[in-house]
């Protein structure tokens, strides 16, 4: 449809060069450093100084390695968050998913050095397999519900969060409290070998090279396998999956328990590689900077790992900020919120044309 | 005989869309006092060429007159201060609203103030000089289809249209209420406006209208007077080929049925009883029609025998198996192909048209391998398909949305018949619905293929005239029930539409 208002023409476009949308998305993000810019001066903090703690954060290795390691949980929950969006399950409950790959890998390590039920080799692979079925199974109720009752999603993936923030905080307040932690609610401190650090040095190596295989097989999965197209064939329109054979309740399962999982995966970088025990609200909400992520990739696997780093470096610049200009962390948060906005704005260019007239 | 005034002249129009070629140098010319039919099938750009002339779209080259004098249209504002007006296919009107508060939205001549009595006067005077029985207080969502339409008509007769583009009228209507579109079309030409039909029925277009303009691939490829001219010529000026003529099976002795149904009973989506007790056989080899109003339980029949829809109570079998309530998954293994009547609603139109050829047949053969897709194999049979199927696409990547109405049709038949070596049965609901003569042709045909491999049909349709060509058999159903069977030789129009309003056979002979 087209219309003419005050010399502004607006036509849906047809189709959308990947280049294009590309440009689209990068030129606004430009223009959302200009706006932020354009906030922090009325707000009167020195912008430029802003801005350039921000960026510098991606230049110093040191710094770099530590948004990356920040990036992990976010990218990892937001490569789930693709798979989901991708079939039309609207999954607001990263945050909560990660909290129950927290549990579930901390619980391993629980298992381990109060009972010695496993072995030391086979921990972290156990810790990694727990993590993403206790995630997945978190995320595959709503998915139930949405399947067999249809009832929407969003509302249950929402509220799962609270309960998940909650359990986790009964546990470190109550039976996971470290005996020798001086009543802090904090869980025992994880052993060298259940540390992500304990494998190449730093954690983010580990961190980094688990988000690109991740990417790699959601990439592969969306693309070249019949699950894949089963699940965004459900995405695209139900009744022409239905018509086509496709087994709603099976995908819809399998899409969100896959979904949950990564993000349980994320839960486990949280624990195992950023603070190295269980504490109360150990995420400061990456399963929500997670959908931004996710969209600010378009939903595409491989440039969700560059965002997710992208809004990592974003949490370091934050302290630094913090630290440096005595600006309060919400400084960052108002950059974020504007980048978000920016992306709205990009879709709405993806998918209209817009010239002007005289 | 002075000459007639000329309302309107197009020359060289040209306008191109992303892979396509809308309009070709087209050229138009409609007179005051005329009904003039814009001719062609889907897709050939006969509403692109009228949008252009409602400022909708800007077109690449040409030129555009109206009464002689040389204009820009940039919008359909302009468009309207040039009298010009238009009616969608879609209607454009407010539904809590009333007739007359739809008529004046955006309208120019209306003040600060709304002089109701003023509007209502003059809209009644219109209405009823044109036999019409709306009212400018009814609400729109009060009106039957018809009468929307003649809502849209006032609408573009109160800003004092003087030339009255409508895309399809008739599509939405009954046939009463097409009858009395013509009437008024024929009364507005005679107050001197002029009336732009675009159609692709031939029959309407030799009844109402004075002359025709008949366009093919973008193109204008005449324009004739219609008193001078016939259907066959119109026909093969808008296909560029003459249409050939579909045998029907000469009487073989049916083969074994494929399927079987037995005290069918089917729920409707209100949880109403809309099939009672159907019991139907479908041999190998045969066309079965089902003839009917839309609405007698077709529909929850068709969407049933292709497992979509779950059966209350009877039997279905397909080749001698019971599928009742199985999966659709099921019902596609075990050789049942569905072209269902809305083709949209099953078509993933965010998806590639390669991707949608595949929808039903992506796990099977040698479209995958386990678990992996084998997209190599599916762009070679996708390119093959688009070829024999006639599919006018720019890419195997486009998506199918963009496609046109005709063209989904050939992509949803090229994934129903094509693609399965092992069909027994073709479940083919509305199959030519609104499609231009080439496309129904080509699907009739496509469906007596099926016949002769010794495939079963199911065509259920309201075209009389098709199911009495294509079918062995012909099954009338009213209200969820079977009223009577004719078999080939027995075919009588008059008789199958007196039992479509529900008079037993043996009364209808009569």
């Amino acid at each position: 449809m087209l219309r003419t208002v005050w010399g502004i023409r607006v036509e849906r476009r047809l189709d959308i060069p990947r280049r294009t949308s590309a440009a689209i998305s990068g030129l606004l993000i430009l223009l959302s450093f200009v706006v932020a810019s354009a906030v922090f001066e009325i707000l009167g903090v020195n912008s430029v100084r802003t801005l350039s703690t921000i960026v510098s954060v991606f230049l110093s290795p040191s710094s770099l390695l530590q948004a990356i390691l920040r990036g992990m949980p976010i990218g990892l929950a937001a490569l789930g968050l693709s798979i989901a969006f991708r079939m039309n399950f609207w999954n607001i409950g990263a945050e909560g998913q990660l909290y129950m790959g927290m549990f579930a890998a901390t619980g391993m390590v629980l298992l381990h050095a109060y009972y010695g039920a496993i072995p030391e080799q086979l921990l972290f692979i156990t810790m990694i397999l727990a993590s993403f079925i206790s995630g997945g199974l978190y995320c595959t109720l709503p998915g139930f519900l949405k399947s067999k009752l249809g009832v929407n999603e969003i509302l249950p993936t929402l509220m799962l969060n609270y309960v998940a923030i909650l359990f986790v905080d009964f546990l470190v307040y109550g039976p996971w409290r470290d005996p020798k932690g001086f009543s802090f609610p904090l869980s025992i401190p994880f052993p060298d070998y259940a540390r992500m650090d304990g494998f190449f040095g730093n954690s983010s190596y580990l961190g980094l090279m688990i988000a690109i295989i991740v990417a790699a097989l959601v990439y592969g999965l969306m693309r070249w396998t019949t699950l894949g197209f089963e699940l965004r064939l459900v995405g695209q329109n139900v009744d022409a999956a239905k018509y086509g054979g496709v087994n709603l309740l099976k995908t819809t399962l399998i899409g969100s328990f896959l979904a949950g999982g990564l993000a349980g995966i994320g839960g486990l970088i949280i624990v195992s590689g950023l603070i190295g025990r269980l504490r109360p609200r150990a995420s400061p909400g990456y399963g929500y900077t997670a959908i931004i992520v996710a969209f600010l990739a378009g939903l595409n696997p491989w440039l969700i790992v560059p965002a997710a780093i992208f809004f990592g470096g974003l949490l370091v610049a934050g302290e630094a900020i913090q630290a440096t200009l005595n600006l309060p962390v919400a400084a960052v948060q108002v950059f974020q919120a504007i980048i978000f906005l920016m992306i709205i704005v990009a879709e709405f260019f993806k998918r209209y044309r817009v010239t002007f007239k005289r | 005989m002075e000459s007639p005034q000329t309302l309107v002249e197009m020359r060289g129009i040209s306008k191109r869309f992303p892979g396509v070629q809308a309009n070709d140098s087209a050229n138009f010319t409609l007179f005051r006092g005329e009904v003039h039919a814009l001719l062609g099938e889907n897709g050939a750009g006969k509403t692109t060429l009228m949008n252009i002339l409602y400022g909708l779209y800007k077109p690449d080259a040409g030129e555009i007159y109206v009464k002689g004098k040389p204009v820009q249209i940039r919008s359909p504002h302009d468009a309207i201060s040039l009298g010009i007006g238009m009616v969608h296919q879609q209607f454009r009107l407010i539904p809590t609203h009333t007739v007359a508060e739809n008529i004046i939205v955006g309208s120019k001549e209306i003040g600060f103030t709304l002089n109701y009595d003023a509007i209502n006067e003059e809209l009644s005077k219109l209405i009823k000089f044109y036999g019409w029985a709306i009212r400018p207080d009814s609400r729109i969502w009060q009106l039957s289809a018809g009468e929307k339409q003649q809502v849209e008509l006032l609408k573009a007769l109160y800003r004092k249209a003087e030339i009255l583009i409508l895309d399809e009228p008739t599509s939405v209507l009954t046939p009463q209420e097409s009858t009395v579109l013509f009437q008024t079309l024929r009364r507005m030409a005679s107050q001197g406006l002029g009336v732009v039909l675009i159609s692709h029925k031939l029959d309407e277009v030799m009844g109402v209208t004075d002359r025709v303009t008949v366009m093919r691939k973008g193109k204008t490829v005449a324009t004739k007077l219609t008193k001078e001219t016939s259907p066959e010529e119109l026909a093969y000026l808008m296909i560029g080929r003459q249409i050939g003529v579909i045998e029907a099976k000469k009487n073989v002795a049916p083969g074994p049925p494929l399927l079987e149904t037995y005290d069918l009973k089917i729920l409707d989506d209100k949880g109403l009883l809309a099939v009672k007790g159907l019991s139907i056989k479908l041999h190998s080899g045969e066309i079965l029609g089902v003839a009917g109003v839309s609405g007698n339980g077709q529909q929850e029949l068709v969407e049933s025998l292709a497992g979509l829809r779950k059966v209350e109570g009877g039997k279905i079998l397909i080749g001698g198996t019971d599928m009742t309530n199985k999966p659709p998954s099921m019902f596609i293994d075990s050789g049942v192909a569905y072209i269902p009547p809305e083709t949209l609603r099953y078509t993933a139109a965010g998806m590639t048209v390669a991707e949608n050829i595949i929808l039903k047949a992506y796990k099977r053969g040698k479209f995958s391998r386990r678990f992996l897709i084998n997209w190599k194999t599916v762009f070679n049979e996708a390119e093959k398909l688009v070829k024999t199927f006639n599919i006018v696409t720019p890419s195997l990547k486009t998506r199918a949305g963009s496609l046109s109405g005709g063209n989904i049709q050939r992509l949803v038949l090229a994934r129903e018949l094509a693609l399965q070596d092992d069909i027994k049965v073709v479940i083919a609901a509305y199959p030519t619905k609104g499609l231009d003569v080439a496309s129904t042709e080509f699907i009739q045909r496509k469906l007596a293929e099926s016949r002769d491999k010794g495939i079963g049909v199911l065509l259920v349709s309201e075209d009389l005239e098709e199911l009495a060509m294509l079918c062995d058999r012909i099954i009338v159903m009213y209200k969820g029930e079977i009223v009577g069977e004719l078999v080939r030789g027995e075919f009588d129009l008059e008789t199958i539409g007196l039992m479509m309003t529900g008079v037993k056979r043996a009364e209808a002979r009569v």
